[in-house]
């Protein structure tokens, strides 16, 4: 596109200046906009309450093609499953290499509590409910249905936004429940049902080193990363332009940034809350 | 010659209003699309091996794949490494084996963080954009207008991207493995004191060339059916600016968990053929 202007003074120096100056302010718009969600959210309890409710069901069964697949649960279960299932495969067959496959029950309780659960859950967070709202927050904004709420008064951050991240909020306890479940299952199943070990002393290692502990800090983990994916998701939905296609991109880009948030998130909590010593005991 | 008509692969739909007719489209509906997904596979396969071949479209699907998914896959990799070589030491340390810190980092990066990331940044990063992209031009009939001048679809727009995504993760999946033993030795003798040579010596102890091989291959084997399914999606859109955005979700969804699927089929088989 070229469009004739007159000419300015120190070109370069001002576009260089706007190619630095660019990604700061989308940072700052970005902060400002879950600042705003946050700070929103009693408006979502007092005045959207059915909006809420109505979200609250729509995330947790899925919308769309996902429902006739199962929905939201069935996505996570499924994930999850094949995550479990690798424990199964991959943690037996390296233990038995050293001679203690009897191990893979602890492999279990310790690497799907610590790592596979948080991390699976919340990809499929991001892949369930957090691209479904960019779309459709996205589609709302290019038909300009965000701009006639504004008119008619609503709070469309209120509405839209900070409504999505409660939702979201409240619908990761039973998804991660689920996914817990389905991770431990899956590499119960594979293991004692598919290599053969019997499941007396996959149960009693499971048992063993399954800490009550690291269960609920695994979930708080759930828990902050829900609301950090709801945020990102839900900004790149709600700023989205360019058509269609513009949509589909907003999803791409937003899917992206969450997976690279959650990731960072994941870490820091991580070492925060087990840092040097581990809390792990193997001698009991 | 296969040319497809205006919905050929069961995008656009005549839902009737007769309950009889909704009620079957209930279960109609995802026989046809899984249908319709082989159907369009099928003619991508056999369009792979037909001249002519859209060397600009594979050239240029691939540099902007490679561009999108590049920044997210170190983004990504890095934290995941440390995760599990954070977690994987805390059980060496307990051992009183915290020198084969670097067996645990190759294991974990080779056989898992690799192609699992690569997944991710494929589906999320590359399959998204096709997906937007092949469905804005199919709501804005592009396709259709292609079919009526003669050009087949599949072969100018879906054979170039999907080779392209099979190509970028194949070459992605090699990145990650690299920056993932990068970062896990940066992170075990920077920050957790492991001596640098034990770490090197431990690289290679369980984890060899075969392992690295099968990495590679599952990598493109997810990029192909990423790339697939982005196609599919994009293809099959209906329903207007809704319908796109609605499409790149359901193939975000579709693809990670055909991707997951088919890593723990792939990692069964890799264990046999290693053992």
């Amino acid at each position: 596109m070229t469009i004739s202007r007159p000419h300015s003074q120190f070109p370069w120096l001002k576009s260089r200046f706007r190619a630095v100056a660019g990604p700061w302010n989308r940072i700052g718009m970005q902060t400002k906009f879950y600042g705003n969600t946050l700070r929103s959210i009693h408006y979502a309890f007092t005045y959207y309450r059915i909006e809420l409710i109505r979200l609250i069901a729509q995330m947790g069964l899925g919308a769309g093609a996902l429902i006739i697949i199962g929905g939201t649960v069935a996505i996570v279960g499924f994930l999850t499953v094949t995550t479990g299932a690798l424990v199964a495969v991959q943690g037996y067959t390296d233990f038995s290499e050293i001679g203690v496959e009897a191990l893979t029950g602890f492999a279990s309780a310790f690497f799907n509590v610590r790592l596979i659960a948080p991390a699976t859950t919340a990809v499929a967070l991001s892949a369930t409910i957090g691209a479904g709202a960019t779309a459709q927050l996205g589609a709302m904004r290019i038909n300009e249905e965000i701009d006639a709420l504004e008119v008619m008064g609503i709070r469309s951050v209120a509405y839209l936004a900070s409504t999505r991240v409660v939702a979201g909020l409240l619908v990761v306890i039973p998804l991660y429940c689920v996914g817990v479940i389905a991770a431990f299952w899956a590499a119960k199943f594979g293991t004692t049902f598919i290599y053969g070990q019997s499941t007396g002393v996959y149960d009693h290692y499971f048992r063993t080193f399954l800490n009550p502990t690291d269960l609920m800090w695994s979930f708080i983990q759930c828990v902050v990363l829900a609301v950090v994916i709801m945020l990102v998701h839900t900004y790149y939905g709600y700023t989205a332009r360019g058509g269609p296609a513009g949509v589909g991109e907003a999803v791409g880009r937003a899917v992206r940034t969450s997976l690279i948030l959650a990731a960072f998130v994941l870490v820091m909590m991580s070492l925060a809350v087990y840092g040097q010593s581990g809390n792990f005991n193997l001698a009991g | 010659m296969f040319v497809g008509g205006i919905g050929a692969y069961g995008g656009e739909e005549n839902a009737k209003e007769d309950p009889v007719m909704v009620a079957s489209n209930v279960i109609a509906k995802p026989v046809r699309g899984v249908g319709g997904f082989y159907a369009m596979a099928l003619d991508t396969f056999v369009a792979m091996v037909k001249p002519p071949f859209a060397w600009r479209e594979f050239i240029s699907q691939s540099w902007f794949v490679a561009r999108v998914s590049i920044v997210p896959t170190l983004m990504l990799t890095i934290p995941y490494t440390v995760l599990l070589t954070f977690t994987f030491n805390i059980l060496l340390t307990e051992f009183g084996a915290a020198d084969f810190s670097g067996t645990g980092a190759a294991l974990g990066t080779v056989r898992q963080i690799g192609p699992i990331v690569t997944v991710l940044v494929v589906a999320g990063a590359g399959a998204t954009a096709m997906c937007a992209d092949l469905g804005a031009r199919t709501i804005r009939e592009e396709l259709d207008a292609l079919r009526v001048m003669g050009v087949n679809p599949i072969q100018a727009l879906v054979v170039p991207r999907v080779l392209a995504a099979t190509l970028v993760s194949l070459a992605l999946s090699a990145t990650v493995i690299l920056v993932g033993l990068a970062g896990a030795y940066l992170f075990c003798v920077y920050i957790q004191h492991v001596s640098p040579g034990a770490f090197a010596a431990g690289l290679t102890l369980i984890i060899g060339a075969a392992d690295v091989t099968i990495a590679l291959l599952k990598a493109a084997l997810f990029g192909l059916s990423a790339g697939m399914i982005a196609c599919y999606k994009g293809i099959s859109v209906g329903g207007g600016p809704a319908g796109v955005g609605n499409a790149v979700n359901e193939t975000v969804v579709f693809t990670f968990m055909a991707l997951f699927a088919i890593n723990v089929v792939a990692t069964a088989v890799a264990v046999k053929v290693t053992m």
